[in-house]
């Protein structure tokens, strides 16, 4: 029996080699509980990559501070190209500042494969307060400082620092009310208990098809095709607000560049899909203005600074 | 009438052969993982999320849901078989239900669970049909004060949970609210008593402590015993309920679905407390509340009906609201945006067939679960005639395996061992781990709705009394209070616990 | 000053002990605030002092009242649980199922009253068979079955 385990043990030890990639099971790790966006949308782009390398590719939920363990995890795992994370705007560009400690780079520790989904962030208005444009808000919040109240899904989130920002920008008072996600945030959003929040897209939509909610802008720099109607923060007189929600596909930083290369063919050739398209546009997720692996790895560096002043200047800490 | 024409729309879209298959699918693979300790719906309905892209989204929706509330038919059979609570709302049945299975009632009590179930299952089913939009409003006027007032009366209710001295029970809820407050602060975004390790960041999972604490203590404990004695009675006394047991069971289960259903509708904590108010209930209402904690069926029974209503009603804000209750409703929120469909007030109107065909197949999953679940019965009772030798390692790797997959991570079965010492140490010293559990879920809820409800008041204490909901629950907790350390109660409190060390 | 009552002594030294463990760790580590905007440090500061206050009933009353002795520790089932539980959570990367299932198995069946090698060996490839099939194949749930490979 025991020689038989030994024989078998020995059996399923065998070198990774390059040429033969992928020979077996690809890992995605998401840093977050499953059941999230980022968890849904790799599951849904794991379909079609399985099918394009013909070995399963297992989502891996390894949730835990804010995401980055599951990411630091894979920063430190075999840049062997079968492990890759999802790593998202929280564990590149955001928590590197938040965090007081923090285990890796988000620049030099990995491979930046591809883009997966960019979500807008909306800035929505509880029907009672009287103001149907952006500059009507600011006159009101102006009025009364200190009254008005922006709720958020955690300190540090995006709909967290879009508020942060909106106060420095328009010199307002507001007070921010976090809470443990976004759904409890809508319900008193809805009750009318805070008065505003910039909320994730695919959250907001439902109720402001529906009028319980108004929305009053989009965060990023282009209108979003959901809602053509609705302008940006942009073109309201906040110039340059730019901030959206993103997560992508990352590796290992040593990965080779061949099996990288592949990899991001691949996706973007998945995400092309009609079906998977059609899917990640029910989450929320715009056309993707990122293409390649260095466009990403740019993009990530953007997002980093812009986010380590955003963040330093919010006053958001978190160790 | 509206509703029957509805209805009947219901049960023609969920009645074909299709959705009947998929509603059994999904029933049959909840109460799998029901019965396996530590993997959940939530993981559970994750992965198959992929499988429902094919799928049209009403049959999606059905087999998703089975496998929901078919978890919560089959929670109940760990918690009663080997005393781990997989989820929150089985806690309390282990109280009652493992002892009832000691003494070889493991029958009547998975009756009891499986039938208090359907009962309330239906019930609920049916207040989802008649009035969902009306209750929804209910759950909008719940904010942060709410919450609090409510969790403050359901931290009194906490202390009946114990069988033993009255001071302790309030210790240990102290002490689970201290362990809950373990991970970031969602004010201030602070580490609380993480000491740098990152796992305990986002705070010690409910279910590792459970199945430490009741699980891994329980095997401990039996191992201790030796030769001494077989854990379970090799007796079997009867598979079925006596007309006794029938006659104490129903009115528990009325009262159960009753408090069940109202608490569900609110999310946040509202379906939480659910099974535990339920117990709460049924004890004071005894007449020899001495029996609780050592195998009194309307223990079983109430808190049972409870959770499934409490589990069904969470579907009322997130049909009519867009807001899910708990996890497994934001996953079916994740589901059908997949399919295209965003849950929020228009969903009713725009695609009826959908919102009653998911509210028809409810009913025909409780059928199929109470159907699937009593024949079962005579298996699991079957199970305990194994030999504990054999039971016990294979209730160890199934725990462990559970407890690992939550997140993947050997620190979480860590953590399970560590509570299972410390459960130990307090079943030696008589500190009872149920009122502790109930803190534990309820601490983090309680300092942020208070938190909130004092940034929301700017700074304002009176919030609490002068709403009038949440001064309701404040007046109702001091009146408990009351009740609880009346001179006269605490006596027969004092006789109950002489008569059990006699 | 005699104890009467043991078992409330050593709850009541525990609660004391762990309320103080959380209320000077939070007072020392994180902001206090105030009632109106409380900071990190106050809810877990006022438990803390509550459960001393708790502590320290239950300890006086042991003093005053006869209550039942603490039952002795018998460690050999718990060493061997906890550490068998422990050894399978950390050998499930390196050794896969297989190896963690072993350590499980053989370790926690030292916790029982008697241990047979034929026994808990059989025991222990049913367990592997059902663990792999409910767990790997049936619900897919990432888990390696044999040891990771070292590349």
């Amino acid at each position: 029996m025991r020689r038989l385990v030994v024989a078998a043990l020995a059996a399923a030890v065998f070198p990774a080699a390059r040429a033969d990639w992928p020979a077996r099971p690809i890992h995605l790790i998401v840093p977050y509980a499953s059941g999230g966006p980022v968890d849904v949308s790799a599951r849904v782009l794991a379909v079609p990559l399985q099918k394009a390398l013909a070995q399963p590719v297992v989502v891996d939920n390894k949730p835990g501070a804010g995401g980055n363990l599951g990411a630091d995890a894979v920063a430190k795992s075999a840049p062997d190209g079968y492990t890759l994370v999802m790593g998202a705007i929280a564990t590149h560009a955001i928590n590197p500042t938040l965090y007081a400690k923090f285990p890796y780079d988000p620049v030099r520790d990995f491979r930046h494969v591809a883009l997966v989904v960019q979500v807008p962030n909306v800035l929505v208005v509880n029907n009672d307060v009287p103001a149907r444009k952006v500059q009507e808000l600011v006159r009101l919040v102006r009025q009364s400082p200190g009254k008005f109240d922006f709720a958020s899904g955690s300190t540090g989130s995006t709909g967290h620092l879009a508020g942060e920002l909106f106060k420095q920008m328009t010199g307002t008072e507001m007070v921010h009310v976090p809470y443990k996600g976004s759904a409890p945030a809508v319900l008193d959003l809805l009750a009318g208990r805070v008065h505003l929040m910039f909320d994730n897209l695919a959250s907001a939509l439902p109720n402001i098809k529906a009028g319980k909610v108004r929305a009053l802008a989009v965060t990023t720099r282009e209108r979003t095709s959901f809602l053509p109607d609705i302008p940006t923060l942009h073109e309201s007189g906040l110039s340059g607000f730019d901030l959206t929600t993103w997560w992508g596909v990352m590796a290992p930083a040593k990965t080779p560049p061949e099996i990288v290369e592949r990899l991001s063919r691949e996706i973007l050739a998945g995400l092309e899909q009609p079906d998977v398209k059609e899917r990640l546009r029910a989450m929320g997720s715009d056309a993707l203005n990122v293409r390649s692996p260095s466009e990403f790895t740019a993009f990530v560096q953007k997002e980093l600074k812009t986010y380590s002043e955003l963040v330093k200047r919010s006053g958001a800490t978190a160790d | 009438m509206d509703v029957f024409a509805n209805l009947w729309l219901g049960f023609t879209v969920a009645l074909t052969l299709q959705n009947l298959f998929y509603a059994f699918v999904g029933c049959i693979l909840g109460t799998l993982i029901g019965v396996l300790p530590g993997i959940g719906p939530v993981a559970t309905i994750a992965m198959l999320l992929p499988i429902t892209f094919n799928l049209n989204p009403l049959s999606a929706l059905i087999m998703l849901a089975g496998i929901y509330y078919g978890a919560q038919y089959g929670g109940s059979t760990t918690a009663i078989l080997v005393n781990i609570p997989g989820e929150s709302s089985s806690v309390v049945t282990c109280l009652d239900g493992y002892q009832m299975a000691r003494q070889g009632r493991a029958g009547p009590a998975l009756a009891t669970a499986a039938i208090g179930s359907f009962f309330a299952g239906c019930v609920a089913t049916l207040i989802i049909a008649v009035a969902a939009p009306p209750l929804a409003e209910v759950a909008l006027k719940f904010g942060p004060s709410e919450y609090f007032s409510l969790m403050v009366f359901g931290l009194i209710a906490a202390t009946v949970l114990a069988h033993g001295s009255l001071i302790k029970a309030i210790a240990m809820v102290v002490w689970g609210l201290l362990f809950g407050i373990i991970g970031t602060d969602v004010n201030s975004g602070v580490l609380r008593f993480t000491f740098d390790v990152p796992e305990l960041s986002d705070g010690i999972g409910f279910v590792i402590v459970a199945m430490g604490m009741f699980g891994a203590t329980e095997i401990i404990l039996n191992l201790e015993q030796g030769e001494k004695r077989e854990v379970f009675a090799a007796k079997v006394k009867n598979l079925w309920l006596t007309m006794e047991d029938f006659k104490a069971a129903w009115p528990a289960v009325l009262r159960g679905t009753a408090l069940g259903s109202c608490l569900g509708i609110l999310p946040g904590g509202g379906a939480l407390l659910s099974s535990f108010g339920a117990y709460t209930v049924e004890k004071k209402l005894a007449k020899h509340p001495e029996r609780f904690g050592k195998g009194a069926i309307e223990g079983v029974a109430g808190p049972e009906a409870a959770n499934n209503a409490g589990a069904q009603t969470p579907f009322i804000p997130m049909l009519t609201l867009g807001i899910p209750g708990n996890a497994v409703m934001a996953l079916m929120i994740g589901a059908l945006m997949i399919q295209g469909i965003a849950p929020g007030p228009q969903v009713m109107n725009e695609k009826p067939e959908l919102f009653w065909g998911l509210i028809a197949s409810m009913w025909i999953g409780n059928l199929m679960l109470v159907v699937l679940n009593l024949p079962l019965i005579g298996m699991w009772v079957k199970l305990l005639t194994v030999p504990y030798r054999y039971l016990f390692p294979s209730i160890l790797v199934f725990m462990a395996i559970g407890v690992y997959s939550l997140s993947n991570n050997p620190f979480d079965v860590l953590i399970m061992a560590i509570f299972g010492v410390l459960g130990y140490i307090c079943s030696k010293l008589e500190c009872e781990p149920a009122p502790m559990i109930l803190g534990f879920i309820l601490g983090p809820l309680m300092e942020e709705n208070l938190r909130r409800a004092m940034l929301l008041s700017r700074g304002d204490p009176t919030v609490f009394f002068t709403k009038p909901i949440s001064a309701a629950f404040m007046i109702a907790s001091l009146i408990l209070l009351v009740v609880v350390a009346l001179p006269a109660i605490r006596k027969k409190r004092e006789e109950a616990f002489a008569e059990e060390t006699k | 000053m005699k104890i009467k009552s043991p078992k409330d002594f050593w709850s009541g030294l525990m609660f004391v002990a762990s309320g103080l463990f959380f209320a000077i760790w939070a007072i020392t580590h994180y902001q206090m605030g105030t009632a109106v905007r409380m900071g990190p440090a106050y809810f877990p500061t006022m438990l803390g002092a509550l459960m001393v206050v708790l502590g320290l009933i239950i300890l006086a009353g042991s003093l005053a009242v006869e209550g039942p002795k603490v039952p002795p520790f018998i460690f050999r089932p718990l060493v061997f649980i906890s550490i068998g539980l422990v050894l399978y959570g950390y050998l499930m990367k390196p050794l896969g199922l297989v190896g963690a299932t072993a350590a499980l198995v053989y370790v926690g069946a030292l916790g029982g009253h008697e241990f047979r090698w034929k026994e808990v060996t059989i025991l222990y490839v049913v367990l592997i068979i059902f663990s792999w099939l409910v767990f790997v194949k049936g619900l897919s749930l990432p888990f390696p079955l044999w040891p990771a490979a070292y590349s």
